[in-house]
């Protein structure tokens, strides 16, 4: 009886979050003439033309471009937060070296409104010439990734024994060897969680993709609004919906592959951090 | 016992890169902003910024947008994260049962964190929209009226709604593995205590879950405040700025208005408040701590 | 060669101080044991041998040579740590490999070595496996074999044993003094069992708040202890300890309770007189040095180990064969075997006593 209850929960409390998702995939299945007649959640003929007309490459609209810039920037910013975060995390976690004060600096990034640098970095990037390229966009990102990223390899390599360091000391390795033949393979799982963490932060971005891009390198996130706008006759929801599903389908299919690493370091950087 | 022989200066060594990157993509920013916001500085003179004190300051200090955007911005940010926590409470408890035995559960559950928020938002331009969305069209077929989702009077319980929805999964996610970390001896201990049901929750589960249930309600006011992304495609700032948050403010303030001035230094405040308030809770985090220990 | 001396060897942190101006020479291929209670400094000082901790003052000398401040793989040790510490995503052929590597060897010279040390320690058919699909001798050996290899002037031990299971832990005791007859190099070993101590080593050293407070051979530590520290510390079951005073006649008076024929020297004013249990023995009542009635028996297998209640002298146990049976309250004497009991002063100095009976 109160299991009935809890499933009801359940599918009450799942189709409300994803309420918009399902709204979404409905209508992208939809075509144009259903759609002028049928708003609601089913569809009577399901079609893909919304998918294939997003597809189609325009002067104003690249799906291609988008989602390859997404890509790339995801990467640059994935990556490079983890190159930068990895050392600095063994140093912090074994070196004691900021604990007090680039940690918890770091940490505090990731609770700081982006908007406050966002200003000064488009105007620094315009200097830079950066504006509105893959690599700049993926340097911001990269920043955005790095707090988490921080915290995750720091906790993974405090929770490695010292004794391994030590074992490591003694067999004749620097602190650098250490860290690339020890601690990086061993503390491969947190860097696989940080990779993936990173990329879905990265895809999903928004803020900065609005300001530093304009055409060249936009993320499909800010390309995705494009489409409301699209041609002078209103908004085509069959085709905004099909590329919405397109945008947001890399991250969830990583998210639903890998829930289990993300559920556990989520709450390792909401806690620990 | 980690005070190792081995120099300190390969551990230096290798956080240098990060630190370097911080000061140019963090600290050349910050010196900027503090030097635009005491400077006459317009898009044309930007190389060439004269400094005037503190007039930009004054001029956000006196401008009702911003004090509007603030208070949109705390009220958003708190109702958002206790609504988000309160449901996620519930929710996680409830279905503890369930999700422990089925895993991908969570994964339904978790679904709308791994969606952007700004595609979250233009979802629920259709969703709301009055001729294709679902919503509207519903409500006409059942109760032969609808609101005006995204007017003056309700744009702003929309968008709270909007944002708890998607982000009421986290809260959940963190209380569930709170409430499966709490050791099963404790549980069995209270039972035989001659604890039920409600004085279990009340006086066993929720004290040790206090700790996890501050952290989340504190990230998502701290999300809640500094919101933009799906703010910004539903309602821009509008109806009549009515739904500006401050990094909304901000923005507009820099883009459409070109007051470079006025948006640095509404970003400075916003900074230093940020960085003050932070400090200060992680001093009463590390004393807590060290009481603790 | 492998000889190793502390010069006035201390260790601070902050205002604490570990390890306090400590003198200590090791011979080459010496079997040297550390032990002391946890928290004496012990498994500091081993470290700071190691040149995994700094070492704060003094000197630390390796055949000669000033190695303070050297770097630990420059004074050519090898550790064996307590959590094996090996690396987890390499084989136990790269896991004993990995210094040699470092070093730069050859992979021919690496392979001979590696080799080499997996067939003295029987781990030739586990190089492939991981670490995790090992048991604890097992990764015990190749942590010893990962030492083994770099061919060291000496052997660090950091508490080797503790994680293993008490059958196993014989078993790996024997196979180290076994190692140590083999390579004959210079081994310093840290624990805090006694029993380890005393079956391994040459020579204990018996660490307290970071000083040494006796060193020598098992032999003398267990007959001769310097102080009551150490007495107390070694030996199991533990050294019984009752007060006492020198009377007017020059003899030994057990608080009362009676008089043991013990000439004294000099001015000597024990306050306590140790006895192990097995240097006592129940006797009559109305003969023996003092007596008391039976609290309790344990019986062990080989003996069994009677504890006698003295009003004044506390709780005396009596190791006694296994087939003795006493009764809970009975009223038993005890006679101490003088030559063999140790006396300690006020300070819990050993005194010297120059003539027996």
């Amino acid at each position: 009886m109160i299991n009935a209850l809890r499933w009801l929960v359940f599918a009450i409390a799942a189709v409300a979050m994803n309420f918009p998702i399902v709204v979404t995939l409905v209508t992208s299945l939809k075509s144009a003439r259903e759609l002028s007649t049928n708003p609601g959640l089913w569809v009577q003929a399901p079609t893909l033309e919304n998918y294939f007309a997003v597809f189609q490459v325009s002067d104003r609209l690249n799906i291609f471009l988008y989602l390859f810039n997404s890509i790339t920037v995801a990467f640059i910013g994935t990556t490079l937060a983890v190159i930068l975060a990895l050392p600095a995390a063994y140093a912090i976690a074994r070196g004691k070296l900021g604990e007090r004060t680039l940690l918890p600096f770091i940490v505090n990034l990731r609770a700081v409104p982006l908007i406050i640098f966002a200003i000064p970095l488009y105007m620094m990037f315009q200097w830079l010439a950066l504006l509105d390229t893959r690599l700049g966009l993926g340097l911001i990102l990269s920043i955005v990734n790095l707090p988490l990223a921080l915290v995750i390899l720091v906790n993974a390599i405090r929770d490695l024994p010292a004794e391994l360091d030590e074992a490591a000391l003694m067999d004749g390795a620097s602190r650098t060897q250490i860290l690339l033949r020890v601690i990086a393979p061993v503390c491969r799982p947190a860097i696989v969680t940080s990779l993936i963490f990173g990329f879905i932060t990265a895809w999903n971005e928004f803020l900065f993709g609005l300001m530093l891009t304009t055409s060249k390198a936009v993320p499909i996130t800010v390309g995705a609004s494009f489409f409301f706008a699209a041609s002078g006759g209103g908004v085509q929801w069959g085709v905004a919906s099909a590329v919405m599903i397109v945008g947001a389908l890399p991250p969830v299919l990583l998210g639903l592959i890998m829930y289990r690493q993300i559920s556990g370091s989520m709450t390792a950087g909401a806690v620990k951090g | 016992m980690n005070t190792q022989r081995a120099p300190s200066s390969e551990f230096r060594l290798l956080a240098t890169p990060l630190v370097i990157f911080l000061l140019v993509f963090l600290g050349f920013p910050a010196i900027v902003n503090l030097i635009y916001s005491i400077s006459d500085v317009s898009f044309e003179t930007l190389r060439r910024p004269k400094i005037t004190g503190l007039s930009n300051f004054v001029a956000v200090w006196n401008d009702s947008a911003f004090w509007q955007a603030t208070w949109f911005s705390l009220r958003f940010g708190a109702l958002t994260a206790l609504l988000e926590c309160g449901l996620g409470l519930i929710l996680a408890i409830f279905l503890s049962p369930l999700i422990e035995k089925r895993s991908w559960l969570m994964a339904i559950l978790m679904l709308p964190l791994m969606v952007a928020p700004a595609l979250v938002g233009l979802m629920y331009r259709l969703v709301l929209h009055e001729f294709a969305g679902p919503v509207p069209y519903y409500l006409w077929a059942w109760f032969g009226a609808s609101l005006s989702f995204l007017g003056p009077t309700s744009a702003f319980w929309t968008l709270i709604v909007v944002e708890t929805l998607q982000w009421t999964p986290f809260a959940l996610l963190l209380f569930y593995m709170a409430y499966r970390a709490i050791p099963t001896e404790v549980v069995e201990a209270s039972a035989m205590d001659g604890a039920r049901r409600w004085s279990l929750l009340w006086y066993i589960e929720l004290p040790l879950m206090a700790p996890t249930i501050a952290v989340a309600l504190l990230i998502r006011f701290i999300d809640g405040f500094r919101v933009f992304d799906n703010v910004y495609v539903l309602t821009g700032s509008g109806p009549g700025g009515s739904t500006a948050s401050l990094s909304i403010y901000i923005y507009e303030a820099f883009f459409k208005q070109g007051a470079i001035g006025k948006a640095v230094a509404a970003s400075v405040i916003l900074f230093v408040v940020s960085f003050a308030v932070l400090y200060g809770l992680n001093v009463i985090a590390s004393r807590r701590k060290g009481v603790l220990k | 060669m492998g000889t190793i001396s502390l010069r006035k060897a201390g260790k601070q942190y902050g205002a604490v101080e570990i390890i306090k101006d400590l003198d200590l020479e090791i011979a080459d291929g010496e079997f040297v044991v550390i032990v002391g209670p946890s928290g004496c400094g012990k498994s500091t000082l081993l470290r700071m041998i190691a040149g995994l901790e700094q070492t704060t003052s003094g000197q630390i000398l390796i055949d000669g040579r000033d190695v303070t401040l050297a770097s630990p793989v420059e004074r050519k040790l090898a550790m064996v740590f307590q959590s094996y510490a090996l690396y987890p995503h390499m084989t136990v052929r790269q896991n004993m490999g990995f210094g040699l590597k470092l070093a730069k060897l050859s992979t021919g010279t690496i392979k001979a070595k590696v080799d080499a040390a997996a067939d003295t320690l029987k781990l030739t058919p586990l190089l492939d496996r991981y670490p995790k699909e090992l048991s604890g001798g097992q990764r015990q050996r190749v942590a010893i074999g990962r030492a083994i290899v770099r061919e060291p002037v000496g052997f660090l031990f950091d508490e080797p044993l503790s994680n293993l299971d008490a059958a196993l832990r014989v078993d790996m005791r024997l196979e180290i003094a076994k190692l140590h007859r083999t390579l004959g190099a210079t081994m310093i070993y840290v624990t805090h069992d006694q029993v380890e101590a005393m079956t391994l080593a040459d020579r204990i050293v018996v660490l307290k708040d970071g000083r040494v407070m006796q060193q020598g051979t098992p032999h003398e530590l267990y007959e001769k202890p310097a102080n009551l520290f150490v007495a107390q510390f070694i030996g199991s079951p533990k050294m019984n300890v009752l007060p006492c005073k020198r009377n007017g006649d020059g003899l030994l008076d057990l608080s009362g309770e009676g008089i043991m024929e013990l000439s004294l020297t000099g001015n000597a004013a024990p306050l306590q007189i140790g006895a192990r249990p097995e240097h006592l023995s129940l006797v009559a009542p109305e003969s023996g040095h003092c007596r008391g009635t039976v609290e309790a028996n344990e019986y062990l297998g080989g003996t069994t180990s009677v504890f006698v209640r003295n009003p004044k002298l506390g709780l005396i146990n009596v190791s006694a064969p296994a087939d003795s049976a006493f009764r809970i309250g009975e009223t038993v004497g005890i006679q101490i075997d003088s030559s063999r009991s140790s006396l300690f002063d006020h300070s819990g100095a050993a005194i010297a006593r120059t003539s027996v009976f």
